[in-house]
């Protein structure tokens, strides 16, 4: 569903990411790992349209990617979440969901009632069901920036998902959770696999990658060093000088 | 104590004039992170249309308040599009001296449209003193005071129970997380001038019918009072532009009564001076510099 063809991003001299081909399946939970500085968020800005490339192609659903801005891509179905967690502060949980629910697709058809109060229309169960999923349907009318970082994190995750995209791009979602919590967010990108979506996780967070992808992509100064599944990975001895193998030097 | 009461109750009745206009600045200050100087003029302007359709045409109320707001509308939205839209988002500065050269152009405009600067703006509120206890508040202002009311719960219903309106705080809350939540920010850009451009249009309206005539010196003026009483009440929070507005408008009330009209112009001033020192995030406006470092921050 997702290919990314020679895909090159030069910062001024730096090559970011070069000639990476990355080819997604429907359904797939892809990883990519790789050192600080491999191109791993280049990767994710550009598919999701932050900038533009320096050459290469993103094909999405036989659509080529290139020409859409941001927001198209959304409303393509391309959703994703944030390194460092970008809420909206002043909303609340209900409408930080609300708001996302609403770009996601044309929903002029439900009817005016739906799209001038919260209080009814089919919508309302979905981000009450979504609001479920992030374990805050106590905290539906809270400011988001009143919530503790865990449950930012939450809604963070839930808020890309509610707009409904077929791919869906985790920009390290376990950075800073403890080990309770990484297992809550395993059980939840699972979930939103089973409802369809495709996803692309960034993370440093090995064991979370490892047990829950189902190939991994490693990158190493912006090109792609190995590509399989999780436990040939672990074996690839290139992937463990690049990599993991950086323990064996200490 | 009489005096200063009353001062007061005068204070808070043309306050909420300024208040309108204090939101149109805030508004668009908080969604864009920009200012628009020309926000007065595009007022201005949109009165002497109102005024030309009354001295030509017609002399019904309801029809001159549409020509009014409809006409500060379109300048509105063709300030956005020449000097908002057209400019980078990062160049904030080249917004705002192009939504200065919008202004010359409109005053301009506005001399063309009718010559001889001063003309009567029709009144509609009839003049009447309604006497309260001690107090007495004149009846027009008691009407401006009540349609203000109106249009701010209006105001408050579209922002936090529209589908556009929460769009529309969801880019001043974090324009880049917006973006990737599928909001069109160029379409936001729009409706946020559009509806500034309402509350513009009625504000000149009511403030006007209030004075009964209109000079091209209202843009300058509705500028000038709108920037002040938001910076007063802290920019880009909608309750700060309310209570500076109303704040100004006391503050104007009791100089003139105990000063006179010179005090009451430079009191206006005074008064930024003391809350740029004192508070310089103005009433409710602390989080303002977080905000915008938050806008700015790299992906």
């Amino acid at each position: 569903m997702l290919e990314v063809k020679s895909l090159s991003k030069n910062f001024g001299g730096v090559k970011a990411v070069r000639e990476l081909d990355l080819a997604v399946n429907a359904g797939d939970i892809i990883g990519v790992i790789g050192p600080n500085g491999s191109g791993k968020s280049t990767l994710v800005n550009l598919i999701s349209g932050v900038f533009p490339a320096t050459a290469g192609e993103i094909i999405f659903q036989g659509q080529s990617l290139s020409k859409l801005s941001p927001h198209a891509r959304v409303k393509a179905g391309v959703a994703r979440t944030f390194q460092n967690i970008r809420l909206f502060p002043g909303l609340t949980v209900w409408q930080n969901l609300w708001v996302a629910r609403n770009s996601a697709e044309d929903t002029r058809a439900e009817g005016i009632s739906y799209r001038w109060f919260r209080k009814s229309g089919p919508v309302k169960n979905e981000i009450d069901a979504m609001l479920e999923f992030s374990g805050l349907a106590d905290k539906g009318d809270e400011l988001a920036s009143n919530l503790a970082f865990g449950e930012q994190r939450r809604l963070e995750l839930a808020r890309a998902a509610a707009t409904k995209p077929s791919l869906l791009l985790l920009d390290e979602p376990a950075a800073g959770m403890n080990h309770d919590e990484i297992r809550d967010l395993d059980r939840r990108i699972r979930q939103l696999r089973q409802q369809g979506m495709t996803i692309i996780l960034i993370e440093h967070v090995m064991d979370l990658v490892m047990g829950i992808t189902d190939r991994i992509a490693v990158l190493n100064f912006g090109s792609k060093i190995a590509e399989g599944e999780p436990a040939a990975i672990q074996e690839n001895k290139s992937v463990q000088e690049a990599y993991l193998g950086q323990s064996d030097d200490d | 104590m009489t005096d200063f009461l009353q001062n007061c109750i005068d204070g808070v009745m043309f306050g909420s004039g300024y208040a309108l206009l204090a939101l149109g600045f805030t508004l668009v200050f908080g969604v864009m992170k920009r200012l628009n100087l020309s926000f007065g003029p595009s007022i201005m302007l949109g009165a002497y249309a109102g005024t030309w359709v009354y001295l030509n045409f017609s002399q019904n109320a309801l029809l001159i308040v549409l020509v009014t707001v409809i006409t500060t509308v379109a300048v509105g939205i063709y300030v956005e599009r020449l000097c908002f839209w057209a400019v980078r988002r990062d160049a904030a500065i080249a917004s705002m001296v192009s939504s200065f050269a919008i202004w010359m152009q409109l005053e301009e405009v506005a001399m063309h449209l009718l010559p001889e600067r001063t003309y009567p703006f029709p009144t509609f509120f009839t003049s009447t003193v309604i006497d309260i206890g001690p107090f007495f508040v004149r009846s027009e202002h008691i009407s401006m005071f009540l349609l203000t009311l109106v249009l701010l719960a209006l105001l408050h219903l579209f922002l936090f129970r529209t589908r556009p309106g929460l769009a529309l705080r969801a880019v001043s809350d974090n324009p880049l997380a917006s973006t990737y939540m599928g909001i069109n920010s160029s379409n936001i850009f729009f409706l946020a001038f559009a509806v500034v451009s309402v509350l513009g249009g009625l504000a000149g309206f009511l403030i006007l019918s209030a004075d009964s005539q209109v000079t091209p010196f209202f843009g300058l003026w509705a500028t000038f009072k709108g920037l002040i009483a938001m910076m007063l009440g802290g920019m880009g929070s909608l309750t700060g532009a309310i209570l500076g507005g109303l704040l100004l408008g006391v503050v104007e009330a009791n100089a003139f009564w105990y000063g006179g009209p010179l005090i009451r112009d430079i009191s206006a001033y005074l008064l930024l001076f003391i809350m740029l020192i004192v508070r310089p995030g103005g009433l409710v406006g602390q989080r303002i510099v977080t905000q915008q470092q938050a806008a700015y921050e790299r992906v």
